[in-house]
Parts: C-alpha cells; structure tokens; sequence
C-alpha cells in the first residue's frame, strides 16, 4: 500500500518526449525537449531570447501546434488536444485580461464556462481574490489599474481554475524592477500554498534562482542543462550556462595543462596554478592539454601581494552597496571580482589576486562542456 | 503684473481671431444647409412671391377676406417683404360649394394652412357682419413633406428600397470585410501586402466607365433593377473600405486575449465571439456606419442600375430635373434624404468616439 503510494508521487505530473517544433519547414524552435516535472515541483524555463523556452510552453499550454513528440499530463496524452480541454492554466506576458470584463468576470470566466454553480463560483473568485490580495478591486475594469494589480488579476484568473498544471510566461517582466522583486516572492509564497505544479518562463536569471526547484536552462532550442539553481550554479554543464548564471557572469581564461606528479599545473600567460586531489584527477583523465578555467568572480579573493596569484591594476569599481564589482583587465579580457564593501578599492589602484582552490569551474576549450 | 495683463491680450486676441475663423468656416458649412431646411418648411407663397427671403420661415399666416364687390369675397394674404395685404386666390368669390372647396385647397398648397370648408363660410358671415375678417392660422411644418411624398410617386417606396439595399450592404461588407479584415490582422501568409492593397484597386473604377458590364451581369444574374443587385455593387466598394478598419481594430486587440480565452474554456471561436468581438464593436459599428451613409447616398449607380425600383436618392435627383422643379418640395425631399444618415450617425457616435475620441476601450 504505502510502496504504491510513493510509486504514485514519484510519477512524473508532465512528460516531454522528444518534443519539436519547426515554423514553415524551416526555422527550429524548439528542437528536442525531453523532461519530467515533479508533482508540485516549482519548474524554471531559463534562456536567452529566442531560445524556445516561450515556444515549449506554448506547445504544453496547446497555443502552438508540435511538430514532433508527445505531451503527457497525469498520464493522459494531451499532444493533440486543444486548450480548454488540457486542465492547465496561464498567466501571459502582457497579462491578457479581457478589457471589456470587470475583475470579477475575469476571475469567473473560466468557472462560468465550467457551469459551476452560482455559489461556487462567488467563493472561488473571493478565495482567490484574497489570495493575490485584489479583493477590494473585484467590480473595476482593468483598464483603471496599474501593472501590477492587472497581474495580480491574471494571475487569479489563472488560480481559479484549480490547474493540474499552472504556465506562467514571464508574468514578471513588464513590470518595473521594484514590483518584480515584490511579486516574486509572492508567487512563491502562492506556489508553496497551493502546491499547484508550476513551469514559469523567464530570460532573467536572478528570478529562475530565487523562484526555482529546478532550472531548465534552454540554448537554440535545446536543453542545456536541468537542475536545482546550485546545481547550474556550482555545477554549471558548460561554458554557456556558467556565462549565463550568475550577475557578474563567469570569468573565463583559457589555460594549458602539464602534468606535475600527482598535481596538474594549469597556466596562463599571467599566471600558473596548481591543481590537486579529484579535480587533478579529473583533468588527467580528459586527456586535452588546452582547457578554459572558469572562476565566478566572487572567487576570486583580493590578498596580501605574497600569496597572491598575480597583480593587477584596478580599470572600473561599480558599487552595489553590499558589495562593489571591480573590473579589471587580464590578457585583453575584462574579468570581474565582486569585493566586499569595507575598504573603498579606487581606479588604478593595484590588486594582488588569487582563486578559491575548491571552487574552480573547467570546460573543454572545443565542446565548452564541463569537465 | 503688467506682463500677465498683456500675455492675457494677446492670449485673448489669439483666441478671438481663431473663434472668428473657425466660426466662419462653419458657417460656410452650416448656412446652405440651413437653408435647405428653411425651404423645406416654406409655403409656394413665401418661396415664390417673397423676397429678400426671411432668416426663419414663418409658423403662422395671416390672411384678410373683404367684399370685391357683387357681393362677392376676396381673399388677401400678408406679404412680409412688401409689408402689405396682397391678392390670395381667385378674384371673385362666392359661396358656390365648389369654389369653397377649391379655395380650401388652395390655402393648403399654395399657403400650406389648414382652412375647412366650413371656417371658410363662417369667415364669410363674419366679412358680411364687420365689412372685413382677419385672421390667423398656423403654417403646416410638415406639408412640404407630405406633398413630396404625395407629388413624387413612389418616393415611399422607394425609402423602402434604399433601406433594403443599405441593410443588405452592411450585412454583406461589414460580414465579408470583417473576417477578411481579421484574417489580414491575424495571419501572415505570402502577398498580404499586395493583397492588402489591392483590395482599393477596386474603388479605382468611374462608376459610370463599367456601366454597361454592370448593368449586362446584373442583368444575367436576374439582379437588375433589385435592391440585392445593388447592395453587391455597393459591397464591393465598401468591403474593401471596412477591411482597412476592421484590419486595423483587430490588430489593436492582442491575440493573447484570444489566447487566454482558449487557455480558459472557450475553443478558437468562442474565444472570437466572447473577446475579440465585443472588443471589436466601435470599429465595426464604424463599419456600419461608412456602409449605410455610402449605400443610402449614393446616386450614380443606383441611376444605372435600376428602372421601376428606384433608391430614394434617385428620387430626389429626379426631382431636381425638369422645368417643373419646385424648391421648397426638392428642399424637403433633400432633408428627408439627408436625415437618417444624421440620426444613424448620432445614434452610433459613442462607438466612433470610442475608437478615435482618445477613449480607450
């Protein structure tokens, strides 16, 4: 009994098979997807513009036609299926909600077409309301609210339905920077109340991390990476997830590797360091002499000029009150370090360097995959 | 404080010379118009035997009924521009019950007052007891309607047509116009642009230049001289006229509101008739509106395509022909002409206002 309990939860909600799509025979937009999501997993569509994450879910959501693979939501194959019969529900970019219609119509739209009853509806639309906290706006038209308070309505219009499955592209990014930090947390608090599995879609990586069980990193149509936000944060699948996570992103230097003893010594025309233990491994085991090493820049440690790794002078300091960004220039490349705020560091000044041994990132320097 | 004073002239100059303007130019407008209308309301006697013509038409005549001599009457009337009593009908008139009747008659077409048969006698005692008799009576405003109607055959009928044919064009060019309209909103597919444009081409034809095709296929249709044969002529050019708007509405309209609909309960067409649709009404009701004025007012074609089925314009214009042209009847008939088109007009303004009034929907 309890094994086919936990057989139960731990199948998946939604199945992607080898999902594609093609506009006009010709341009790919999404050219292989293959992915589980969890019961009440909390899933994040992460790329840049163009990378099909929006296209993927417009695919699940029944928007846009597949050209290959299936879909498969509670065990039902929903690949061909038209929207309103697929038990899923959406909060779109510009919002979406129906101009013409009160707040109130808008959050009962769905629920009258599922002729609930009268009662029904009128608790739902309140529940919910109250939920995203706009129950004191239920009688306005959208067109006298802000930005914010129409996402809220979309997003109780999307809530009232009681989805097997919650799609929310970029709900956030019409908003302005402040609103979007305040809904993010929001929607996650919602998300933890209703437990109601959610894809959100985003191209901002700071909101996948903050938002996500798991990340869905997306690259020309295809998936780079699926993992938890340390996951593609330490434990970046290659160059472009490690350049795209992270604010400032990686710093990158391309290295050659010698062999010394047990150790492997990796340099760089400004510098050389030596490598140890499982990473040495690791790197001996690939076989290529020319790799790139990746630091983020918060590993990279501002030291007494003795252990430093190598010196360099101080071109840019962007202050972010907590902390400040330094940019300086090795080899024509402007790497970044992010410093603690005690100790104002001025343009020009001189700063001796050295990494974070234990958190050296390595890519191949042909396929870019992680090494 | 000086400055303010003089900042405050030369604001109030400005103004003044801008209202001075724009009220001239409106007046240009609105004078011929308004004097249409003043026709349309005067009697034969003030439209033809007074001059210069009052600002307002009168709402009452006066008349004045004396011995001619023999014992017979006379009967005068008052010419407001000769400010004097003048001749009214026969010279000489007795009591003989036909020149009565005649005389009633007269005064209602030629003075557009009611006067019976009977108030005419016992104006006569009254001239008998005094020596003379005047009197007032209330000028008919809607006589001139009447008799247009009446003097016109077929005039009734043939509002009848025009409404026909103006119902059946907006049903066929804001129906095939709107789903055209929407698809070139909607949907990308190879020469749109082209297709788009030349859908005017079809405006570019002189009416009267393709006479003759018209009339020969109409003719083999079995539409000739019919209200439907009509409302088709009209429709091509409206069509292409209402996909340009119903194009631009529907582009206003995001498709993600349709999306969402379909997200939540409705299949692609509900989500049209539920959303887009209501979302969409202005700039169709504009549609409507472009359709009825056009199919209402318009004369060349109809001149061309119908025979015994005349559209109430081709009334009107057969009106204007002719030695026998009476002004204050033709005047009538414009305003009768011109009328729907007004109240159709105003009865759809909060649509058109709606979508070029800066009011958002």
């Amino acid at each position: 009994m309890t094994s086919e309990n936990n057989k139960e939860r731990s199948m998946p909600v939604l199945t992607l098979t080898n999902l594609a799509k093609r506009y006009n025979r010709k341009v790919w937009g999404v050219r292989k997807m293959d992915l589980e999501v969890e019961d009440k997993e909390f899933v994040v569509f992460l790329g840049p513009s163009g990378c099909g994450k929006t296209t993927c879910m417009r695919m699940i959501a029944g928007l846009e036609v597949t050209t290959r693979g299936s879909i498969i939501l509670h065990g039902k194959d929903i690949t061909d299926l038209p929207p309103r019969n697929r038990d899923i529900s959406m909060v779109f970019q510009n919002y979406a909600i129906w101009p013409h219609m009160t707040v109130y119509e808008n959050i009962a739209f769905a629920l009258k077409l599922q002729k609930k009853s009268r009662s029904e509806i009128d608790r739902t639309v309140k529940e919910v309301a109250a939920m995203v906290k706009i129950d004191q706006l239920l009688s306005r038209i959208p067109g006298q609210m802000s930005g914010g308070q129409q996402q809220r309505v979309a997003l109780a219009r999307a809530l009232a339905v009681k989805p097997k499955l919650f799609l929310m592209d970029e709900p956030l990014s019409n908003l302005d920077a402040k609103l979007r930090v305040v809904m993010r947390t929001e929607l996650k608090a919602i998300h933890q109340r209703t437990g109601a599995t959610s894809i959100f879609v985003t191209h901002d990586q700071s909101e996948a991390m903050s938002m996500a069980d798991r990340i869905v990193i997306m690259k020309d149509g295809e998936i780079v990476q699926v993992g938890t936000p340390d996951d593609v944060y330490f434990r970046s699948a290659d160059m472009f997830v490690a350049g795209f996570i992270g604010t400032p992103p990686t710093n990158f230097f391309p290295v050659e590797m010698k062999t010394a003893g047990e150790k492997v010594e990796l340099s760089h025309p400004r510098f050389a360091i030596l490598i140890s233990g499982s990473d040495a491994d690791r790197l001996k085991n690939n076989g290529q002499n020319s790799l790139i090493l990746g630091v983020r820049p918060e590993e990279i440690k501002v030291v007494p000029e003795k252990d430093s790794l190598l010196s360099v002078e101080v071109m840019v300091v962007e202050p972010q009150g907590s902390f400040q960004i330094v940019a300086v220039e090795i080899e024509g490349e402007i790497v970044k370090i992010v410093v603690g705020s005690a100790g104002k560091i001025q343009p020009g000044e001189r700063l001796h360097l050295s990494f974070v041994e234990e958190r050296l990132h390595f890519f191949n320097a042909e396929t870019t995959k992680r090494i | 404080m000086t400055n303010n004073l003089r900042r405050n002239a030369g604001r109030t100059m400005r103004m003044t010379t801008i209202y001075i303007l724009v009220s001239g130019v409106a007046m240009i407008i609105i004078f011929p118009m308004f004097f249409l209308f003043s026709f349309s309301l005067m009697s034969d006697y003030e439209t033809y035997s007074e001059w210069p013509k009052p600002l307002l038409p009168r709402t009452s005549v006066d008349y004045r009924m004396d011995h001619s001599g023999n014992g017979n009457f006379r009967l005068s009337i008052w010419n407001v521009s000769e400010n004097d009593w003048m001749p009214f009908g026969p010279e000489e008139l007795n009591r003989n019950p036909d020149e009565i009747k005649k005389l009633s008659r007269f005064l209602n077409n030629y003075g557009n007052t009611q006067f019976s048969e009977e108030e005419i006698l016992t104006a006569m005692k009254l001239t008998d007891q005094d020596g003379f008799y005047e009197f007032a009576l209330r000028k008919s405003l809607i006589h001139n309607y009447r008799r247009f109607f009446k003097l016109y055959s077929g005039a009734a009928r043939s509002v009848l047509q025009s409404l026909y044919t103006a119902g059946m064009t907006i049903f066929i060019s804001v129906s095939i116009g709107g789903m055209a309209g929407y698809a070139f909103a909607r949907y990308v597919f190879k020469g749109k642009n082209i297709l788009k444009l030349s859908v005017l081409f079809v405006r570019m034809f002189p009416p009267v230049a393709i006479a003759i095709p018209m009339v020969v296929i109409l003719g083999k249709m079995g539409m000739y001289d019919k209200p439907v044969g009509l409302s088709l002529i009209y429709s091509i050019n409206q069509i292409s006229m209402n996909i340009w708007i119903t194009a631009s509405i529907f582009m206003g309209i995001p498709e993600s509101l349709e999306e969402a609909a379909q997200v939540f309960g409705t299949s692609k067409t509900g989500a049209f008739f539920r959303v887009t649709m209501p979302l969409a009404v202005p700039g169709l009701a504009a549609c409507a509106m472009y359709s009825f004025i056009y199919s209402w007012n318009e004369v060349i074609n109809a001149v061309i395509l119908t025979q015994f089925n005349p559209t109430f314009p081709v009334v009107v214009y057969k009106s204007l022909l002719g030695a026998n042209a009476q002004v204050h009847l033709i005047a009538a008939g414009s305003i009768a002409q011109a009328l729907p088109a007004i109240i159709f007009t105003l009865f759809i303004r909060k649509y058109i206002l709606q979508m070029w009034g800066g009011v958002k929907v």
